[in-house]
């Protein structure tokens, strides 16, 4: 699931560190961080982090870890599931072709967070490989994108493979 | 029990010796004998209403190439004259028309005949005449051989599973594909490792079906019609094979700690062959030619088999297994005798 925190830590070296490390300690995995030095508050200063974790369970142990840190949760929100997958794409393309395949699939779908790596061409050969990496919000999102790439890949020559 | 055999090449040869073997289990399980009394090639019969001598059978095909010294045309007529209560239909799967072998199974079961088949070409294209044919005259069509050789799927889902609700199978159901993939796995490339299939004889000298996906679509046809109770065809299942995977695909995938393996996969909409990306240690990320297969269920979760799926003796076995399971039925249920 993805949080978005805004916690207010002591204005002393060290605070905001100690204030991640606990995140990245329950596998989780710091997706933004704004650290505003204008909000002080009781000589606290403001962080806001979203991040990424498991489960409930996970977070209520991050929230126990906070607190037994002497960092104040002042808000806890938008949090929400997220569903990932992993597609392969193996043909003749460029990464331009890639990239606005994927922004004509954000048009119909609510994706997340979008990751593409490419492979090298290979020598004289003018296939290469991509893999895209996503996050969508429900499955539904996740199913509409498979049954997109895959009309959209067949039409174009190109070999799709998609994770389980 | 009277077994009359067609088609009598590898699995055909394996399954009289598998038969020879338990010839004491059987026959102490039953009271009688189980016996041979016709067997077929692509040319040639032999029958004897008295039985005939499993390896012998075996051993006049290995020496003359022909496991009966009479010819025929129409393996109708052949199949019309004999008197045998079984038939086990392991003839060449030609999936484009169903071949010699729907022609076969048709015949057994209208005269009423229990009929074992392992062919894959006549069960995905004409699954659900076959089986209406067989329930109209009362006999049974099972082909537990069908679907991933010794792997027990079919029989598992049906009988072991039955108040299950299944809600997805997935798996690898082409032991030559997931020979390949494995090789490029180790850094072979494709035609390489497609090479080294044929040599070693997991591949045949045209790999088409294979490479394809095609007889991994076979399969998934017979899951979903057997298993899900689809009325499907060969040709309802989108299909991509693995002959566009490459070597640096492989190697991408290996980077993100995963291999590519050829899947089918069955839900009651979906009918799907073709290249998926796998976690390296999940049940479906194994390596040679074994066939594996994961078994969403509601109650008792996911069960996974996996064995070889293809090989004389292991294809034997599956025709065994369904065997048993029409001679148990014949003593069980309506009082039919073994009629030896």
């Amino acid at each position: 699931m993805i949080v978005n925190a805004e916690l207010f830590v002591k204005d002393l070296p060290g605070q905001l560190v100690g204030s991640l490390e606990p995140i990245s300690l329950l596998d989780g995995n710091i997706v933004e961080v704004v650290h505003n030095r204008e909000k002080i508050v009781n000589h606290r200063i403001c962080i806001n982090v979203t991040f990424e974790i498991e489960g409930q369970e996970q977070l209520c142990r991050l929230k126990d870890v906070w607190k037994s840190k002497d960092i104040i949760i002042s808000r806890l929100g938008s949090v929400y599931q997220t569903y990932s997958m992993e597609y392969m794409l193996i043909g003749d393309f460029d990464g331009k072709r890639i990239e606005d395949l994927i922004g004509e699939a954000s048009g119909i779908v609510n994706l997340d967070a979008t990751d593409i790596r490419y492979s090298s061409k290979a020598g004289n050969s003018s296939m290469r490989t991509a893999m895209v990496a996503v996050k969508t919000r429900s499955e539904e999102d996740l199913e509409m994108l498979d049954r997109f790439l895959d009309r959209k890949c067949r039409e174009s020559g190109i070999t799709y493979v998609r994770g389980v | 029990m009277r077994i009359f055999i067609c088609g009598f090449g590898t699995v055909g040869q394996g399954f009289a010796e598998v038969l020879a073997s338990r010839k004491k289990f059987l026959s102490e399980r039953y009271g009688k004998d189980i016996i041979i009394i016709g067997a077929m090639d692509s040319r040639t019969f032999a029958c004897d209403p008295a039985g005939l001598d499993p390896l012998s059978l075996v051993s006049r095909k290995k020496e003359t190439g022909k496991v009966g010294g009479k010819e025929y045309s129409d393996p109708r007529d052949v199949l019309s004259e004999c008197d045998y209560d079984v038939l086990v239909e392991v003839s060449p799967t030609d999936i484009k028309t169903g071949g010699a072998g729907l022609g076969n199974i048709t015949c057994a079961l209208e005269r009423g005949k229990d009929v074992i088949t392992v062919n894959k070409g006549p069960l995905a294209l004409r699954y659900r005449e076959l089986m209406d044919l067989a329930k109209k005259n009362g006999c049974l069509l099972r082909y537990e051989g069908s679907v991933g050789g010794a792997m027990p799927i079919i029989n598992l889902c049906t009988e072991g599973l039955v108040g299950e609700k299944i809600t997805s199978i997935r798996g690898i159901f082409n032991g030559t594909c997931n020979y390949i993939l494995s090789k490029m796995d180790k850094g072979q490339p494709f035609d390489q490792a497609l090479k080294e299939a044929q040599q070693l004889g997991y591949a045949e000298t045209n790999p088409t079906n294979d490479i394809e996906g095609y007889d991994a679509a076979c399969k998934v046809v017979i899951l979903a019609n057997s298993v899900f109770g689809r009325d499907v065809k060969f040709d309802d299942v989108r299909i991509t094979g693995i002959t566009s995977i490459t070597d640096e695909a492989v190697a991408m995938a290996a980077s993100r700690n995963m291999v590519i393996r050829l899947i089918g996969e069955v839900t009651e909409s979906k009918l799907e062959v073709g290249p998926r990306l796998i976690p390296k240690g999940h049940p479906l990320s194994i390596s040679g030619t074994l066939n594996t297969a994961q078994i969403i269920t509601d109650l008792a979760g996911p069960v996974t088999v996996s064995g070889r799926g293809a090989g004389r003796t292991e294809t034997a076995s599956a025709i065994l297994s369904d065997l048993i399971a029409i001679a148990d039925r014949r003593l069980r249920t309506d009082g039919k005798s073994l009629h030896l």
